[in-house]
């Protein structure tokens, strides 16, 4: 009773948890895709807060990127009993990219660095180019007369 | 990892799976009681329970229930193969005698 009230007044959280575990199982490969979702949904089902729904919603969404990467390149069994009658099913003409998700996730945390560390230098040479202009406007100052006057005893 | 009972890499996540199922070899177990058992995220697991299933060391199949009846989605149900537990403790079998499989 308590988890319903806790997904009712949480409705928001949970569609969205539904969702990325739809998305995530449709990128999967077709003959896993069913499988994963029903699977999924089962297992969120079994997740009492919705931050724990979110948390997996969100690892399935990894899970899938893993899968996919692992299935592009070898064959898998059979997801269902129907198609595990047929035997494997070759997936290996499937290719996701020029890169594997280490290569891929290696680039992206090294291109966020590079854009990290041009910002704090651009922001860092911008900084000193202020604090090291002179703050001094350019003033014309009016003219004194100077007044000549000769010393004592010339 | 393609043919049957072909080497599984070994991590730390997948040797606690492993664990978790041979605490009782017979018992089928879903991915959320896996998760509760091991505390492995999702996204770690789910991958594991499938390698582990394409190499030939577990058997899957949903459980005997009408969703429409129960109420809700089908669970998938894990459980070793005999392969699986034979090689699940040849792996244990050797980190006990200091050598990695």
């Amino acid at each position: 009773m308590s988890q319903r009230n806790e997904r009712s007044t949480q409705p928001e959280s949970e569609g969205v948890s539904q969702w990325l575990i739809h998305h995530a199982a449709r990128r999967a490969p077709e003959c896993l895709s069913s499988r994963l979702e029903e699977e999924w949904l089962a297992d969120l089902e079994s997740r009492s807060s919705a931050l724990l729904r979110l948390r997996l919603a969100l690892g399935c969404c990894w899970a899938t990127m893993v899968i996919v990467n692992e299935y592009s390149r070898i064959r898998v069994p059979a997801a269902s009993p129907v198609v595990a009658a047929r035997g494997y099913i070759a997936l290996a003409d499937r290719n996701f990219g020029y890169f594997s998700l280490r290569s891929g996730t290696l680039f992206l945390i090294l291109g966020l660095h590079a854009a990290l560390f041009c910002g704090l230098i651009t922001t860092f040479s911008h900084t000193r180019e202020l604090a090291t202009q002179p703050n001094l406007p350019n003033q014309v100052l009016n003219t004194v007369p100077i007044e000549m006057t000769a010393l004592p005893g010339r | 990892m393609g043919k049957k009972d072909s080497n599984v890499r070994m991590s730390l996540q997948t040797l606690r799976v492993l664990e978790a199922f041979l605490e009782n070899p017979t018992v089928q177990l879903a991915g959320a009681e896996v998760h509760q058992r091991c505390g492995i995220a999702s996204g770690t697991l789910y991958p594991i329970l499938l390698r582990l299933e394409s190499a030939g060391w577990f058997v899957s199949q949903w459980e005997s229930v009408d969703p429409s009846i129960a109420g809700r989605p089908r669970r998938r149900l894990y459980r070793l193969t005999s392969t699986g537990l034979r090689r699940a403790s040849e792996v244990f079998a050797s980190f006990n005698r200091g050598v990695l499989a």
